[in-house]
């Protein structure tokens, strides 16, 4: 076993499909292709959006700064890198974004595969029409900068709900936002943005946060991560089909005996 | 020999502990260390004697809570000095527990104290095992002789202390046999779980908690994954799993993932130290093509799609399996290190299968989905609403992790030994003494080094 094997060249391919909400998945799942970058928000509105702690308030920690704890030997723990909130012992915390139906930059499913792509220290669930993202605090920020800023985030179709996240397969109001029971988030007409007056529990902020405008109609059809009879419709779902149904026959033949996928 | 497969086993830093041995000669089968820690976990047994003291004193018996166990006491106490006695309590437990060494069985009985003269280890002696169709021996046995000794040494009896005979059955038994099991925490406890208990054929094995498992790796990680994987595949090959068909399967998966077998596992964790999950899978693809484990299928349509897609095939199912499954451990690794925190384990191992169908062209997940399948109920039902334990507190046949072929536990275990500290149930609460019991049996430590070293013994037998 110890002879060495000739180096390749790997290409990651993430995903296979020819057309655009294909090459959309690919796009959003490889960590090396960056997002483009729609809105500022400033740190202080990240932190009251979260509403785990207050602006410049001291992270609460669940256990001593890594350095300081003493644990027993394993070369392993060493090798591995920890985020700078794991270093700090920060607590678990949690962003959950509802993503509409109606045509939303980024569906829950698709931010796991995103998630686990381009973070490190994750943990996530998936749900029907929403995904929590639980990491170390300061982590969870930097996550939910990127989560929030870059074209992941449409202000009208997708939301920060950390509860009550019903809402996904509901239609949009007259604004053409997504219903929240709560209230979170509304349209300003004036400003023409989505302005959220309450936190992502729920609780009223002090002070209105802007998040930018809904985008149009025809920016969402461009950037539709769903294949809808409208617009990608089921039949250039070719590639993917194909790759499906050879995975799910793989598992049935291979989980039967594993030799019968021998080759194919 | 059946299979021509060799591998090296390294260590967690990187050494090679054993080099070209055949897989059969890690098999729970033939492997004398594996047999012999088989052995030793399905025919030991504990007596926690500073709780048992503290229970009889207090009155406080027949709980059904593990954490604060206070809502059952008696009117009745018993104030014995258990401890104080404990050295004659061993004396006499052995010579009642002890066999002539006949019909070719050895006398094997050990009674052991430990833990400051607190915990009363007992083995019992193989023949008493041999002649019965299960385990039970080692709860029936022990637990009554403890019940006549100290009738015996504090003189209690029906005639004179009727109440006081009812509180050490309790005490040892707790409700049984009016439940079907001991309290959680019973002062009489064994590696596994009762048989009674099991809901299925043949998963003995599989009746352990997995942070007993961290804790008797001392939370090192790859150590906990080999025991881990001992314990699984024990059960495995038990219940039929790894019969025929998928023998050699289960013999690859429990190298290259449990026993890091070619330092597939350590050498995916070094490239990806400061990595993501989706790394390890690029990592995973590169190897397994370097390694010629899987091929591109072809070099033009159908094989190369219309987007520049490559399909990949694999002419050995369960090598590449057990790339996988060492692909999804690194995973685990890398994920749970960098956050430190286990919560996320289910994470990954919900969602490593879906990357890799897409990375490979629909090349199979590990174990054939099932992973996916087991992870996604595992997440969802630790989280959330449904809250559920830490994914340490969960035994290795709970139902809703047991439904692979073993390679799915192994993952939970390296994961909670890198947590530092985020989990309610951690190692140190749910199974403070098995840090000591690993002290009192060295077979728990370094299982890499002597899993390698006894298949280094044995491997000539199979050329």
């Amino acid at each position: 076993m110890s002879e060495k094997k000739k180096k390749i060249k790997y290409e990651p391919q993430f995903y296979p499909g020819t057309e655009k909400v294909s090459e959309r998945r690919r796009k959003l799942m490889d960590p090396e292709r960056r997002l483009v970058k729609l809105r500022d928000i400033p740190d202080d509105d990240i932190v009251q959006l979260l509403g785990h702690r207050a602006p410049g308030s001291l992270y609460t920690s669940v256990h001593p700064p890594l350095d300081e704890i003493m644990e027993p030997y394993d070369p392993i723990r060493d090798l591995v890198v920890p985020t700078p909130g794991a270093q700090a012992g920060d607590r678990i915390r949690f962003v959950q974004f509802t993503d509409s139906f109606w045509s939303p930059v980024i569906a829950p499913w698709l931010r796991a595969r995103m998630y686990f792509n381009r973070f490190r220290g994750v943990d996530t669930v998936i749900y029907s029409g929403r995904e929590i993202l639980e990491m170390r605090e300061r982590d969870v920020e930097a996550a939910t900068r990127l989560l929030i800023e870059t074209e992941v985030f449409d202000p009208a179709r997708t939301a920060l709900k950390g509860l009550t996240v019903h809402g996904h397969a509901l239609r949009l109001d007259s604004d053409g936002l997504m219903f929240d029971a709560r209230r979170r988030y509304v349209y300003d007409k004036e400003l023409k943005e989505v302005v959220y007056i309450k936190d992502m529990h729920a609780r009223v902020l002090d002070d209105p946060i802007p998040v930018g405008r809904p985008l149009s109609e025809e920016e969402l059809n461009e950037m539709d991560v769903t294949y809808r009879w409208n617009l990608t419709p089921y039949k250039s779902r070719t590639e993917l089909l194909l790759i499906i149904t050879r995975a799910t026959n793989f598992r049935i033949l291979g989980g039967f005996k594993p030799d019968l996928i021998k080759g194919m | 020999m059946k299979y021509q497969d060799y591998v090296d086993i390294y260590s967690d830093k990187g050494k090679v502990l054993g080099e070209n041995i055949p897989i059969e000669a890690l098999s729970p089968l033939y492997n004398p260390y594996i047999n012999k820690l088989l052995q030793i976990v399905k025919s030991t047994v504990f007596i926690d004697l500073a709780k048992l003291q503290r229970m009889l004193a207090k009155g406080q018996v027949g709980y059904t809570t593990s954490l604060r166990q206070d809502e059952v006491k008696t009117m009745h106490q018993l104030d014995l000095d258990l401890l104080g006695n404990a050295h004659a309590i061993a004396d006499a437990l052995e010579k009642k527990l002890h066999v002539y060494s006949f019909n070719g069985y050895e006398d094997d009985t050990l009674v052991k104290l430990f833990n400051d003269d607190q915990c009363l280890m007992v083995r019992v002696p193989t023949l008493r095992l041999a002649i019965a169709t299960g385990r039970d021996v080692i709860f029936t046995n022990v637990g009554l002789l403890m019940a006549q000794i100290i009738s015996d040494m504090f003189n209690i009896t029906p005639d004179n202390n009727p109440d006081g005979c009812g509180l050490i059955k309790t005490a040892l038994f707790g409700r049984y046999p009016q439940m079907k099991s001991f309290n959680p925490g019973n002062p009489l406890f064994g590696f596994l779980k009762l048989p009674q208990e099991l809901e299925g054929m043949g998963r003995g094995y599989q009746g352990v908690t997995i942070n007993h498992l961290v804790a008797l790796a001392n939370k090192r990680t790859l150590d906990a994954v080999a025991l881990a994987t001992i314990f699984e595949q024990g059960a495995q090959f038990e219940m039929g799993n790894a019969a025929g068909w998928y023998e050699r399967y289960n013999l690859l998966g429990m190298a290259y993932q449990g026993l890091n077998a070619n330092n597939l596992v350590v050498d995916f964790v070094k490239e990806n130290r400061e990595g993501t999950v989706g790394s390890v899978i690029r990592s995973l693809m590169q190897r397994a093509l370097e390694d010629g484990v899987i091929r591109q299928k072809g070099d033009k349509y159908p094989n190369i799609l219309f987007s520049g897609y490559k399909l990949y095939s694999t002419d050995d199912p369960s090598l590449w399996n057990a790339y996988a499954c060492a692909g999804l451990l690194a995973a685990v690794i890398v994920n749970i290190g960098a956050s430190r925190a286990a919560q996320g384990i289910s994470a990954v191992l919900a969602t490593f299968g879906d990357l890799l169908i897409f990375e490979s062209g629909g090349l199979p997940d590990p174990d054939f989905g099932r992973i996916m399948g087991t992870g996604l109920g595992f997440a969802f039902y630790t989280h959330s609403i449904y809250g559920g334990a830490g994914p340490g507190a969960f035994q290795m046949d709970h139902v809703l992790i047991r439904h692979t072929s073993g390679f799915f536990t192994p993952c939970v275990a390296a994961g909670m030994c890198l947590d530092s500290g985020t989990q309610i149930f951690n190692p140190q609460a749910t199974s403070s003494i098995f840090f000591k019991i690993r002290d009192v049996l060295p077979i728990f430590q370094n299982p890499l080094k002597q899993i390698a070293e006894s298949a280094e013994q044995i491997k000539d037998k199979f050329r």
